[in-house]
């Protein structure tokens, strides 16, 4: 799977890269000091992969080995890009999903274990509020506080996160099964982690694919916004630059992570099952 | 309030905003890139209900015309989706077989690509510098092409168990033409669902459109939309100085979260 997403990405990536308009030409060409020769030999560079299928094939071939092309913008090659902006993000998102997961799952077992009627107005108020900002805004209030870029993600996945986790905790609380083991005098722990977390734990997983999926699309405005740099900034000011190998090399390995991230998570669940 | 009061309230609001914005020319009592050069970052006033932005535009003025943008063309955005979905979804849940193999391949691969880097890829195709009407159409057309595939799985599950229903099997037996079966029995049984699809999109674009906006990709100056105009909130001392500046965050939060209060209504009836 992660195989086949890789190859038709890649095509779909070098597609777009070599139909995009000013493919071909370079402002080198431009440079006055230059002789017809060398201004010959820059086009005869772009000329000999003008196919598409070329162009793949050589966009793969270089991939293999770790090259993915070069910055139009930057000019400076994309995997030492990657290698500098990648880790930021990583960080960024990881904690982001970690401080999001453990703040949705305190309140939603806080809901469960103490049902109050504001308690559930007042969550239920503020995830309807944070749901409904943009993550450019919520990026924004983060300067404003200066938090860090990590929370305005948090944030970002806090408030999708807790709605579905508020639910199933919900359902799962209301099963009859539940009922027998409260009735037995079971204590809460035990019915948490012996009745309602095994049967939970496949949709558990399956959240957590999505939630870093989700992380690494707010991690765009976010980290432009935030000035942190990171793969969401390069991507957002490659899109300003109109240097289309940079981002779409980038949107591969975005969809890339979250391919694996969801194929992960599938193996947990199934082993879960 | 109970949850159908609820309901009914977030309607009215929702529909008393959209006529706002529809009749944004009548409302509003400038025009949006009309340009006071004397009171720029000006306070509210009779003149200026929410004060005026650093350029001297009427702040009120620009929030409606921007309601009419956003409020007009998100659901046609979601329109374009819904029926992309509804056709494809339709198409692979009633037909099976390797169509409804290659269709569902595709929506996985779509739904694996993260929705705001690709839109920022295509974007960038397109020249930074197009005119405002341009890169309102572009922005929505291409939320519109590319928020199907979510949408998809929900109407390929609910046409896939059509397929096997008795009065479908009725219709055919009854020598039913294929167009008819597919105007008289499918689409009446699909529409709930797809309606709950196009409701739910609408929010997901507005909020897109908004981020796109705010990091200068989306709806481009001086035409307005809650997007663009939500780039003020980055002054801060702008703000600070004049808190109506937040106005655009509060309709945008209020328009969400009557979508989202409303939708349960439609999920019941799908």
């Amino acid at each position: 799977m992660l195989a086949a997403v890789g190859l038709l990405g890649g095509l779909l990536s070098a597609s777009l890269v070599r139909f995009s308009p000013g493919y071909g030409v370079d402002e080198q060409e431009l440079d006055f000091r230059l002789s017809q020769a060398s201004v010959e030999a820059i086009r005869n560079s772009h000329r000999i992969h003008s196919g598409l299928l070329s162009y793949y094939g050589h966009y793969l071939a270089g991939a293999i080995h770790g090259d993915f092309g070069s910055s139009q913008w930057l000019q400076r090659p994309i995997s030492s890009l990657i290698k500098e902006r990648f880790p930021v993000t990583a960080k960024s998102a990881l904690l982001g999903v970690s401080l999001a997961w453990l703040v949705a799952l305190l309140i939603s077992f806080a809901g469960v274990f103490f049902r109050g009627f504001y308690f559930d107005v007042s969550t239920t108020l503020i995830s309807a509020v944070l749901i409904a900002l943009p993550a450019a805004v919520v990026a924004i209030f983060s300067v404003y506080l200066r938090a860090p870029v990590f929370v305005a993600i948090a944030v970002v996945i806090f408030p999708k996160l807790f709605r579905y986790l508020r639910n199933l905790l919900n359902h799962a609380y209301s099963q009859p099964y539940i009922l027998a083991a409260r009735a037995r005098g079971i204590s809460q722990s035990r019915i948490l982690f012996s009745h309602v977390l095994p049967l939970a734990s496949p949709a558990l997983f399956a959240l957590l694919g999505v939630s870093l999926a989700v992380a690494f699309g707010a991690a765009i405005p976010i980290e432009a916004l935030c000035d942190s740099p990171g793969v969401g900034q390069l991507a957002w000011q490659a899109a300003l630059n109109r240097d289309m190998p940079l981002i779409m090399n980038l949107t591969l390995l975005v969809t890339l992570i979250t391919v694996a991230a969801n194929m992960l998570a599938n193996i947990a669940q199934e082993r879960a099952l | 309030m109970n949850t159908g009061k609820l309901r009914v309230f977030s309607a009215v609001v929702l529909c008393a905003i959209f006529v706002l914005g529809l009749f944004a020319g009548t409302v509003s009592p400038y025009p949006y890139a009309k340009q006071f050069r004397e009171c720029p970052n000006a306070a509210p006033s009779s003149a200026h209900w929410l004060g005026t932005d650093s350029l001297g535009r009427d702040l009120f003025a620009r929030l409606i015309y921007g309601t009419r943008v956003s409020l007009l063309l998100a659901p046609a955005a979601a329109l374009l989706a819904t029926m992309l979905a509804g056709i494809l979804g339709g198409f692979a849940g009633l037909v099976g077989g390797w169509c409804e193999k290659v269709i569902l391949a595709a929506t996985d691969l779509s739904m694996a690509l993260p929705l705001l880097f690709v839109l920022l890829a295509l974007r960038a195709l397109l020249p930074l510098d197009i005119s405002p009407v341009l890169s309102v159409m572009a922005t929505f057309t291409l939320l519109g092409l590319l928020g199907w595939p979510s949408s998809l799985r929900v109407v390929w599950a609910a046409a896939k168990n059509l397929r096997n229903s008795d009065f479908l099997l009725l219709a055919r037996a009854t020598g039913s033409r294929r167009s008819r079966i597919i105007v008289r029995h499918l689409f009446p049984n699909l529409r709930p669902v797809l309606f709950a699809q196009f409701w739910v999109s609408i929010p997901v674009f507005v909020l897109t459109e908004a981020t796109l906006s705010m990091l200068g990709l989306g709806v481009i100056e001086p035409l307005p939309s809650w997007g663009n105009l939500l780039r003020g909130l980055e002054d801060i001392s702008a703000v600070s100085a004049n808190p109506w500046r937040l106005s655009p965050l509060v309709l945008l939060v209020l328009v969400v979260i009557c979508f989202q209060l409303i939708l349960p209504a439609q999920e019941e009836t799908a």
